[in-house]
């Protein structure tokens, strides 16, 4: 009985019948025992990676600068922790910043794993535990999966294993908070990444289940383009919008909708993660995607705000809390289809779909509960129809009509309680003033950068509506909001990866940068697209994921195309890639591991500390989220942190108040061990830190460049990434960076264009040796040049000397 | 430097289009004539940085004018010698395409070059510009050319004259490629550039073997040796002789033993099986042996489709690389097919039994024509079965060797093992469940299952006592 395994097979002595194990409980050791080369941290627990966080951290130290000096978790307190004061629990500042950090991350990968907890219950009931993964051409189908917890999930059921191990993990993660037990910072740290790591392995979970399931495209290149943006909606048909990250109710809707004719007459469209899904939902064989984008969450308010939704069905994650109370106003019936939003609404799973439907169309009820997706699928679209013509004749909008806009913009008194409130200040007050005078533009710019919070409202003791007013006064240019986005394409695959190989080792790939994260910021769109853009030109490969996706795809160059339209999608230099809706995320941090097993045939089973000891050193990626930081995005990028690879985070991305900074004076932290004898060897400062925050995106471009920089660099490489540093900081900031030269190992690492006068910088102001005939550095670098060391950051992986 | 020139000179600027209504003036290109040409020579014959223009100048162009374009360099230094022009050469586009507001297409006789409207009016008026520009990468890139020189002819009549030449040189100079083998160079060249992500794999390039990366070829690796001796790419001696056949030499053996760190001491070069070349990860092609009809099959990257054995590139993929002497699979660039050495030791071409359509169409003119229609392709052969059909029915030269070792079988009695010089080891897992049917005796209850489906949450095993 030793060869039992989990799954389904045949015998051979009975006809036709098909025999399925679901799990093996018992003195026989799991799946995993049975497989090959095992590394040495199989579903590791808070304290297996523990080392590998140490080493971490005491190159790049947590830095806190807290927004707040208390802690209120408990009825010890409140304590006033500042001045070095002790909390009645004896916690210090310290280590209760570090605590309210991993509490942010663990509640990210909480949405993250919970998604995909959900996702799954509803697609192995679907499609069976047997039904197989299919991420398309990849040798490993779940790399951070694998890496992490040994397993090699072949099919549906085989994932329920791994969730149970991540909700295992933040279960204990979330123990730990409880009052009066860590005493140290560097724990919490240690604890904060290992919530990060599990983060990823939920969102693979999520995402993978998905993309097998429901038709997603798979390692697609030639994901469609999917439109985007408040003016490409068509209000003249009902509108049904759906708001969430999770989209196994409107898969449901989306069929009822074809199999009923409603496809050409009800227009779909979406908002945040759940859009980006539904343009993938049966994709992989190509197609045009029906359902259209709205945007992001700063458009959710703005939305329904317009009265163009019939109907709203919302699921989960970053959905306003106030939707109902907003749609209300309205006439605007809400289904919520997910435990974690119920808004208090009467549960109405069991009824049948009229009866519900008199209910909500009749208006005595606001909305309604429906976990059935069946009832969802045909409520939701009938809804949406129904309603539309009811509306339509109440002429319902919460946008005031020119002579109530007149009134209101008048009422103003230049107070500025509005202004005072904005999260990005926006001058309101000034744009009043014009638009009392006639003139719109002023509204119209602010109306590009307002997030549609709405917290300018509550604020304004005149009770004007402003949101209203900021979205009237802007209707031309919303008219004119429409983009493309390329749907998401899932995973890199391994033939994209290995054709890529030449390029990342000629240096004619300086690097990856990756876009993540919530666009929730003003001049989000613009931004995004200057820096992808430039980073473009410069040969890097760019990878989109979630908001930062679809916010790339609202902005438009003098040709009126969208950087979508204008790179293509493969993981080549120089081009642009989505790889989906924010659980897409793990196939970022997935395509740095598969470089390890592709490149250096490392061994990813369990084998997460050497992973990421290949990625720290070896592969030039950096992450970028540059809007608000949610807990989400603070959990991803702390996933990303603990496999080595640096995440830069935008000003708004600096409220929590806590960076892991490398010191490059530090000398001593910069060392790592030759793994063919194990000695030790200085490296440049690179990368110099793991989280960090850059004000303007102008500091942000050099720093993108210098975060590629890694200690394994050959020459060419090392070449590329300092000519596109240098430039870069030229361009934006207009000065040589000051510590270009540390990263110079020997003359063929210097640009090309520049070569002599940098040797003559060198020579005089630095004091380095140069044979000018030759154009060779004599004496000066701090390391050697020897494409052929092997950087580690482990001991035990470097052969005995 | 530089500062002296009107416009950047940035990698950034490569992947820049000049566009029909951007561009100001168009050289050389299909509608015109033109070519490019770097040529040795002694350090006395040239004055280093000069430049010479024969005909008309860029300021004297008019907007939207399509005119020859001819490009020399002459170098010269200490290291310089005729078998690196085609090296320096192919770098003009690289370096000419760093320039803002230059685009530079093609090579050789095909170049085609346009110049943006933005270039003329941020200060580009000359060629001179342009060719100082391009001299001073040249050098900083390539410092074995102590000295060079430029001439750019715009001049049709002289641009026609100097083309013919060019053509004679360039066809010496395939000629020459074509018929340089490992037996007539006593160095080959060690790449090591792509250990910055695959930390143990050494590629040997020699004049009969490219890359596996498909990037660097034997005057690359000479180039770059030349540039610098120490670096990633040098020079390896060839050393004595040991397999002919197989490309078994010393020298390559005390490379392969030291970068290796001693893992393994021994590489031949043209050998799928005995001691086979190290593969990273970047190559384009994947051998595979097939032991049911004891051949090898071929697929690149871009086959999506599975091979006749049921798997695909990636997973193929999968077992080889990371610098490591792999038996069964084997990574190589494509131009190694064209190579004349091509996995000689196990009977080149005709050990080949399937390779996809698209790679044979690309390789074509270099298989032997006596074997091509005998290699199926996806569209012959999709399994095992058909494969073997195909093989047998065009009469591929693998099908004489099964039958001479069924020969063999049948004297040496027993003989049960599978045809082939190695049993490649079993390396994807089959889900084999041996569920142990007890009561055959007849005693018990006989329980008969027929379409059945029988579903199991969990089974919990227990320990005998």
């Amino acid at each position: 009985m030793s060869k039992l395994t989990t799954g389904s097979f045949s015998i051979e002595e009975l006809e036709n019948v098909q025999i399925r194990i679901g799990s093996i409980v018992g003195v026989i050791e799991n799946k995993i025992e049975e497989q090959r080369e095992i590394g040495p941290t199989p579903k590791p627990g808070i304290v297996d990676l523990r080392d590998w966080d140490y080493k971490l951290l005491d190159r790049y130290e947590p830095v806190y600068t807290p927004m707040c000096d208390q802690c209120c978790y408990c009825t010890f307190g409140k304590c006033d922790l500042s001045g070095n004061k002790e909390g009645a629990c004896g916690i210090d500042m310290k280590a209760h910043q570090a605590r309210e950090f991993l509490l942010r991350v663990i509640t990210g990968a909480a949405a993250h794993a919970g998604h995909g907890r959900h996702l799954l219950h509803y697609l192995i009931k679907k499609y069976g535990h047997d039904h197989p993964i299919d991420v398309g051409p990849s040798n490993l189908k779940m790399p951070v999966t694998q890496t992490v917890t040994g397993y090699r999930p072949e099919t549906l059921g085989d994932l329920e294993q791994v969730l149970d191990y991540v909700e295992e993990q933040l279960t204990q993660l979330l123990a730990t908070i409880h009052m009066g037990q860590e005493g140290a910072a560097i724990d919490f740290e240690s604890k904060a990444l290992h919530g990060g790591m599990i983060d990823h392995v939920g969102m693979e979970v999520s995402d993978v289940a998905q993309i097998s399931c429901l038709g997603m495209p798979k390692s697609d290149a030639k994901a469609p383009l999917a439109e985007i943006g408040m003016g490409c909606i068509d209000s003249t048909k009902p509108v049904l919008l759906c708001i969430g990250h999770n989209v196994a109710a409107v898969t449901y809707i989306i069929d009822y909708m074809e199999e009923h004719d409603f496809s050409d007459k009800i227009e779909l469209c979406g908002l945040c993660c759940t859009a980006i899904d539904m343009t993938r939902y049966q994709m992989d064989s190509g197609g045009k995607p029906s359902a259209k984008i709205v945007g992001s969450l700063a458009k959710e308010l703005k939305m329904i705000r317009s009265g163009i939704p019939d109907a709203i069905v919302v699921d989960e994650q970053c959905v306003r809390a106030d939707v109902l109370r907003e749609a209300q106003k309205l006439s605007i019936p809400v289904i919520t289809t997910n435990d974690k939003i119920m808004y208090g609404l009467p549960n109405r799973s069991k009824d049948s779909v009229d009866d519900i439907l008199k209910d909500l169309v009749s208006g005595k009820e606001a909305g309604a509960l429906v976990l059935d997706f069946n009832i969802v699928g045909e409520l939701a679209p009938r809804l949406a129809w129904e309603m539309a013509p009811i509306r339509k004749k109440k002429g319902i909008t919460a946008l005031p009509d020119d002579e109530e806009f007149k009134e209101l913009t008048s009422k103003c008194i230049q107070c500025l309680a509005c202004e005072l409130v904005c999260p990005t200040n926006l001058p309101i007050s000034k744009a009043m003033k014009a638009t009392s005078e006639g003139d719109l533009v002023p509204f119209e710019r602010l109306h590009d950068k307002c997030i549609g919070c709405g917290r300018c409202e509550q604020a304004c003791p005149k009770g004007i509506p402003i949101l209203n007013v900021i979205e009237k006064a802007s209707q031309k240019v919303i008219r004119e909001e429409k983009g493309m986005m390329r749907s998401g394409r899932g995973q890199i695959s391994d033939p994209e990866i290995r054709e890529e190989g030449v390029n990342l080792v000629l240096g004619t790939t300086p690097g990856v940068v990756a876009m993540v994260g919530c666009s929730n910021y003003p001049d989000g769109t613009k931004d995004l697209y200057t820096v992808a853009n430039e980073m473009l030109k410069r040969n890097y490969i760019v990878v989109m994921s979630g908001c930062s996706a679809m916010d790339l795809g609202m902005y438009k160059n003098d040709e009126g195309k969208t950087l979508y339209e204008q790179y293509p999608a493969k993981f080549l230099k120089g081009n642009l890639i989505n790889v989906g809706s924010c659980v897409a995320n793990a196939h970022i941090t997935a395509t740095a591991i598969k470089v390890a097993a592709i490149f250096a045939k490392r061994n990813v089973t369990a084998n997460f500390e050497e992973i990421a000891d290949y990625v720290l050193n070896r592969v030039g990626a950096v992450g970028v989220a540059w809007g608000a930081y949610s807990q989400k995005a603070s959990s991803i990028g702390t996933g990303c942190n603990r496999l080595g690879i640096p995440v830069i985070v935008g000003p708004h991305g600096s409220k929590y108040r806590r960076a892991l900074i490398g010191k490059p004076y530090n000398k001593d932290k910069w060392t790592v061990h030759d793994a063919r004898n194990g000695e030790v060897m200085p490296i440049a400062p690179a990368p110099e830190f793991l989280l960090t925050t850059a004000e303007t995106i102008e500091e942000l471009m050099p720093m993108l460049a210098k975060s590629c920089i890694r200690p394994s660099d050959n020459n060419m490489g090392r070449m590329i990434k300092l000519t596109h540093y240098i430039e870069l900081s030229q361009k934006y900031l207009g000065v040589m960076p000051d510590d270009w030269h540390i990263f110079v190992r020997g003359e063929t690492d210097l640009p090309l264009s520049k070569r002599e006068e940098l040797l003559n910088i060198l020579e005089t102001g630095h004091g380095w040796e140069i044979d000018w005939k030759r154009k060779k550095i004599l004496s000066g670098p701090s390391m050697k040049l020897d494409v052929s060391a092997q950087p580690t950051n482990i001991q035990r992986l470097c052969k005995e000397a | 430097m530089e500062d002296e020139f009107p416009f950047e000179i940035s990698p950034m600027f490569e992947g820049e289009r000049v566009r029909k209504g951007d561009m100001y003036v168009e050289l050389a290109g299909p509608k015109s004539r033109g070519f490019e040409l770097v040529k040795a020579v002694k350090m006395d014959e040239i004055k280093d940085g000069k430049f010479t223009l024969i005909g008309p100048d860029l300021s004297e162009m008019e907007e939207g004018a399509r005119c020859p374009l001819a490009m020399v360099y002459r170098i010269a230094g200490e290291l310089v010698e005729p078998d690196l022009e085609a090296i320096v050469e192919r770098r003009n586009h690289d370096f000419q395409n760093y320039i803002q507001g230059l685009m530079h297409l093609n090579q050789r006789y095909d170049v085609w070059l346009r110049v943006s409207k933005d270039a003329i009016k941020k200060g580009l008026n000359s060629f001179e510009m342009i060719a100082k520009a391009s001299m001073m990468l040249f050098k900083n890139e390539l410092p074995f050319i102590e000295k060079i020189d430029a001439t750019y002819i715009t001049d049709l009549d002289e641009v026609e004259k100097e083309l013919s030449k060019a053509m004679e040189i360039y066809n010496a100079r395939d000629e020459r490629t074509r018929h340089l083998h490992e037996e007539d160079v006593d160095v080959f060249y060690g790449c090591s550039l792509c250990q910055s992500f695959a930390p143990t794999n050494i590629c040997v390039v020699t004049p009969d073997r490219i890359s596996l990366c498909g990037a660097i070829n034997w005057f690359d690796g000479r180039a770059a040796a030349k540039v610098d001796p120490e670096g990633p790419q040098f020079a390896i001696n060839k050393g004595k002789v040991i397999d002919e056949i197989g490309g078994e030499y010393s020298g390559v053996n005390e490379i392969a033993n030291s970068l290796s760190s001693g893992e393994y001491d021994r590489i031949k070069l043209h050998s799928f099986f005995e001691y086979p070349h190290t593969s990273c990860g970047c190559f384009e092609v994947v051998g595979f042996y097939i032991p049911e009809v004891d051949g090898i099959g071929w697929v690149d990257r871009d086959f999506t489709g599975t091979a006749p054995n049921g798997l695909t590139f990636s997973t193929m993929a999968g077992q080889t690389g990371g610098g490591k002497q792999i038996v069964g699979f084997l990574g190589i660039g494509i131009n190694y097919f064209r190579s004349p050495k091509f996995i000689q030791a196990d009977g080149g071409w005709n050990r080949v039994v399937w390779i996809p359509k698209k790679l044979k169409y690309m390789v074509s003119g270099d298989i032997p024509g006596n074997i091509i229609d005998k290699i199926p392709t996806e569209e012959d052969a999709s399994d095992l079965e058909s494969l073997k059909k195909f093989l047998m029915e065009k009469e591929h030269p693998i099908v004489h060797k099964w039958a001479e070792e069924e020969e063999a079988e049948a004297k040496e009695e027993p003989a049960s093992q599978v045809p082939g010089p190695m049993s490649v080891q079993s390396l994807f897992q089959i889900p084999a469940v041996q569920m142990p049917m007890s009561a055959a005796d007849g005693s018990g209850v006989k329980l008969i299952f027929r379409n059945a489906k029988i579903s199991i949450d969990r089974v919990i095993v227990k320990k005998k006592d």
